[in-house]
């Protein structure tokens, strides 16, 4: 018996406890059309609280130390869904979303240094003044040493960050909080943000938008429609070559006229194999790569860089973070989960814009966000329980260095203890969207409907 | 605090909209004429021009609305309703239940269910005690650490190992392909992704015993008895912090969870107060590391009034502690919102994405007049006339496709299999779907929206070549020329026919049938190649089909 190729997945490759990616279901246009039915809408929406995933649980995260040993954390950690979805022109930049699942402890990333409540209150896991990143010292605040990668970025003031945001959704659900973000909106918006930015910014393409790594991220739902993708090497068929063409006719004859979502799936795939070829091959000679550090989300940089710099026009891409739901074990600036997570979050960052290089840096946005912050006060496991206002960090070409949006201090806090939500997400998206990505204020108003947005001056 | 303003009036709303669509499409269609070479492969391969409006997503969510019933028994649930609203599948009730109630008819499945009829059928699937089930119980032997309690997982494997996890899910997997319990095993799915605890994960001693003693002791039992038995189990415990709750210093992460994701849900209106409520009443709920073992700790539960919806307990004794948390989860087990959400699970699971809501509070009715019983809400599943109605509106996600696939190739048992089952959980695991995998604690999306994207799609159509052609050895392989009676005076259309009604238990259309023959490089009138090959080939679309990926 002849058998055309081997499979080309090493079946045995390592295995992602935090992977598959936790993304949740969403409403497709399928379910917008049941939810013209009231009854069926009020069962959606407890499908969808129900659903909304959050909980990166460390636990989850630190499964991977303790079975496969410490040197693979990295590749543990991260959840590799990645979201391409390319726009119709090149020059109108690139927006790459990096959402750290779980609620990242803003107060360890962007350190209040000289709040005197910070200690009192983090007395085991409070970042020390002495050991920060200096950032913008005339506002106060460091870095986590952890950051240090990015350091040249910051010198070049490419790096600017956002105390206390945080979403309208009050509760501490994953699930809710998540879905109030990604969806940019509390209310009834069945699409999600970004998918609303690609419709805003005009038509595209069959490759318009691309997911890697499984499902749809909950931010692109809606008629953007991306693909999913585990990485551009995955996307192959295993048959000869020469059996690609009749297989492939034979695939969309099977599919065509078919009522159900799956049928666009197979035109996708089936366009996204060509596409991918060409970027493949034009790829550069791997001897003037960039090195990566490794793990999913190193990796899923990586693939991103090849996209944008093989111009595929990728406009906005998500990646998702998987490990911040800190609830015990945060650690110290010399050791724990929150110094790991930070290091592999930056050097991955940093390596992936030496790979663009500055020019395309120049085009390229990257915005990192959270469910919610977590409380000021840290627990009796050495970890913080889900709090409210978080940090937001913005980096690219066109940013100004340094913090910006309100910050009040430590003391001024929410009636349940947690930092408030003293600047909108919307607030600092629609003034990255606008300015980045060339929306006009007709178009913005689309991408949160009844939100009049104020500036919060990350981009010139 | 931020002030919550939204509108969704005015144009935010036609954004959602489905006809929002028709101008986007005529514009797309312009933008890619413009971008010239560089997606010109993308293009004529696709013709799936993004910002076009679904209107056909939407058309086929608005025929899935049936207004069902209830009958006595299953059989005339069936013949209620008297033709397919499928523009693909034929009217075919037994195919249709064996389409949704097993992974994957086996040659056996299709006999067994016209000797036994559809009452009969169902009778004896959801009393699993009376099928031998021989050939699965011979083939889980190859994992004698499925299920295995935490003294025998500390005394056989390393600490830290993820043996024992990982049998267990590939026990499953083995189960799920092996067994003629399929009924039992798909409802052991839905619970374990309902009260979920993510395998592999830290839980390396005490989850596959979760895996046994709670969710495959009581899938067919009382939704009340498998709350319980959760909500002391090490895993459980553990898997959602409740470990770390101290009466000074509650953690809350068990139970919110239990209120959101194992229970009532968001929409009950619970507030943070009673979220607050819920963890203290679980406060206490601890294990032995050492022994694995669950105990009640009493001077770490928390005492004072606790109200939660309509459970209040003054819980005013550390000694009484466990007995309040009993009652509480009691209370929510039997609460409707809960029962509506089994319901719901339920009814996505084996009806549609979206059920209607007269069949979900039909059988939320059934769960709470039979104590909560799991198996007669299955029973009055088929007992719908929504079930029976909703043909061919279920896509099959990865582990069901990968599963499903081998059951349909009618895979047989062999020595060294194990080894094989392993190469199919490392590929459901690239695919993002190996049994109790998930991470957080909700379990695996059950709607086909959450798994659609071209990749995975890609993903599908080379695990169907690897299965096909039977490129992991050590596992009864058929191979393609043999997979029906082949002889040397068949077209190749005949052949195709009767491999195709063979796999997927329809014919497919005539359109159909010479795509996928043409695919493979032949002609229909042509006498039917004999080389595997060649005939592989047909076999591996049929499964790409949508006959096999809808179901």
């Amino acid at each position: 018996m002849q058998t055309n190729t081997i499979p080309s997945n090493d079946v045995l490759s390592t295995l992602h406890p935090d992977c598959p990616d936790w993304q949740r279901l969403g409403p497709t246009p399928r379910d917008a059309a049941i939810r013209a039915m009231a009854e069926a809408q009020r069962v959606q929406e407890d499908e969808r609280s129900e659903a909304w995933s959050g909980g990166f649980n460390r636990r989850t995260f630190l499964k991977g130390g303790l079975g496969v040993g410490v040197a693979t954390l990295g590749a543990q950690l991260v959840t590799s869904r990645v979201s391409y979805a390319a726009a119709d022109e090149r020059s109108t930049g690139t927006l790459v979303v990096v959402f750290l699942r779980g609620g990242m402890d803003g107060l360890s990333l962007l350190v209040p240094a000289n709040d005197p409540q910070l200690l009192k209150e983090r007395p085991n896991i409070g970042v020390r003044a002495g050991s920060l990143l200096e950032f913008d010292t005339a506002r106060g605040f460091g870095l986590h040493p952890a950051l240090a990668p990015l350091a040249p970025l910051i010198k070049q003031g490419r790096v600017a960050a956002v105390p206390a945001v945080s979403t309208p959704d009050l509760s501490r659900s994953h699930f809710q909080a998540q879905d109030c973000l990604e969806r940019g909106s509390s209310g009834s918006l069945t699409t999600g943000w970004l998918d609303r930015v690609l419709v805003a910014s005009g038509p595209g393409t069959t490759f318009r938008s691309v997911a890697i790594g499984g499902t749809t991220p909950r931010s692109l739902v809606g008629s953007a429609a991306p693909i999913a993708m585990q990485s551009v090497d995955s996307i192959k068929l295993s048959v000869d070559k020469t059996e690609v063409k009749a297989t492939t006719t034979a695939l969309q004859a099977l599919y065509t006229g078919l009522d159900h979502p799956i049928a666009k799936q197979t035109k996708l795939a089936i366009g996204a194999l060509g596409t991918v070829a060409r970027i493949t091959a034009a790829a550069a000679p791997a001897d003037d790569a960039v090195t990566y550090p490794g793990g999913n989300f190193s990796d899923a940089l990586k693939n991103l860089a090849m996209l944008i710099k093989g111009g595929a026009g990728v406009r906005v891409a998500c990646i998702d973070v998987g490990g911040w739901d800190t609830h015990t074990g945060m650690g110290t600036v010399d050791n724990g989960d929150m110094k790991r997570h930070l290091g592999d979050l930056a050097s991955a960052l940093a390596a992936f814009a030496a790979d663009l290089g500055s020019d395309l840096l120049d085009d390229t946005t990257i915005v990192t966000m959270s469910e919610f912050g977590r409380r000021v006060e840290e627990n009796a496991s050495g970890g913080t329980d889900h709090g409210h206002g978080g940090a937001v960090l913005v980096i690219g070409g066109g940013v100004q260095g340094g913090v910006h949006g309100r910050w009040d201090g430590l003391a001024h806090r929410t009636s349940l203890g947690d930092v408030p939500g003293s600047n909108d997400y919307r607030d600092v998206l629609s003034e990255v969207v606008s300015k980045r990505l060339n929306l006009s204020a007709g178009k913005l108003k689309h991408v949160f409907p009844g939100w009049k947005a104020k500036p919060v001056g990350i981009v010139a | 605090m931020t002030d919550i303003v939204e509108s969704t009036a005015g144009t935010g709303e036609e954004l959602d909209a489905p006809q929002a669509g028709p101008p986007e499409r005529r514009s797309s269609r312009r933008a890619l004429l413009g971008l010239g070479a560089v997606l010109a492969l993308g293009a004529v391969a696709g013709e799936g021009l993004v910002g076009e409006a679904d209107s056909a997503e939407a058309a086929v969510a608005a025929k899935a609305v049936h207004h069902g019933k209830q009958y006595a028994t299953a059989s005339a649930a069936a013949r209620a309703v008297r033709r397919s609203h499928s523009s693909l599948f034929p009217h075919d009730p037994h195919a249709h239940l064996l389409r949704r109630a097993t992974f994957g008819a086996r040659p056996k499945d299709v006999k067994d269910l016209k000797r036994l009829g559809i009452d009969g059928w169902i009778h004896r699937q959801l009393n699993p005690g009376s099928i031998k089930d021989t050939t699965a119980k011979k083939a889980v032997k190859l994992f004698p650490l499925e299920g295995a309690g935490p003294k025998t997982i500390l005394k056989r494997t390393k600490r830290y190992s993820w043996d024992a996890m990982v049998a267990t899910s590939q026990a499953t997997l083995t189960r799920q392909i092996f067994s003629d319990r399929q009924i039992y095993e798909i409802v052991v799915d839905v619970f374990a992704n309902h009260l979920h605890v993510a395998v592999p994960g830290e839980q390396w001693h005490t989850s596959p015993s979760y895996i046994k003693n709670v969710i495959r002791k009581h899938a067919f039992g009382s939704y009340e008895g498998m709350l319980l038995a959760a909500m002391k189990h090490p895993a459980m415990l553990n898997f959602l912090s409740n470990d770390q709750s101290r009466a000074k210093n509650v953690n809350e992460n068990l139970g919110r969870e239990l209120l959101e994701l194992h229970t009532v849900g968001r929409a009950s209106g619970y507030t943070e107060a009673m979220v607050r409520s819920s963890a203290k009443i679980l406060s206490g709920r601890t294990w032995d590391y050492d022994t694995g073992q669950y105990y009640f700790n009493e001077p770490w539960h928390w005492t004072g009034h606790v109200k939660v919806l309509g459970f209040s307990h003054s819980n005013a004794s550390i000694y009484k502690g466990e007995q309040v948390g009993d009652a509480y989860l009691k209370y929510l087990a039997h609460h409707p919102a809960t029962a509506r959400n089994i319901a719901r699970k339920l009814a996505i699971r084996f009806v549609s994405d979206t059920p209607s809501a007269s069949l979900v509070n039909r059988l939320a009715h059934v769960y709470l007049s039979h104590g909560t019983s799991i198996k007669a809400v299955v029973d009055a599943i088929f007992k719908s006339s929504d079930f029976w109605a909703a043909v061919g509106v279920r896509m099959r996600r990865p582990l069901e496709d990968g599963v499903g696939a081998m059951r349909v190739l009618n895979v047989k048992r062999a020595k060294g299999m194990k080894d094989t089952i392993g190469s199919l959980y490392w590929t459901l695991n690239n695919q993002g779907h190996t049994p109790y995998g998930w991470g957080p604690p909700d379990g695996y999306p059950d709607v086909a929206a959450a798994w659609l994207g071209a990749g995975a799609m890609l993903q599908r159509w080379n695990l169907h070549r690897a299965l096909v052609y039977g490129w992991w050895p050590k596992l009864g392989w058929t191979k393609p020329s043999k997979m029906v009676a082949l002889t040397p005076t068949m077209t190749t259309m005949q052949w195709t026919r009767v491999v195709a009604h063979r796999l997927l238990g329809v014919t497919p259309s005539k359109k159909h049938l010479l795509a996928v023959i043409h695919g493979a490089k032949l002609t229909a009138a042509s006498p039917v190649p004999t080389d595997d090959w060649r005939l592989g080939k047909i076999a591996t679309l049929l499964l790409d089909s949508p006959y096999f990926q809808l179901r």
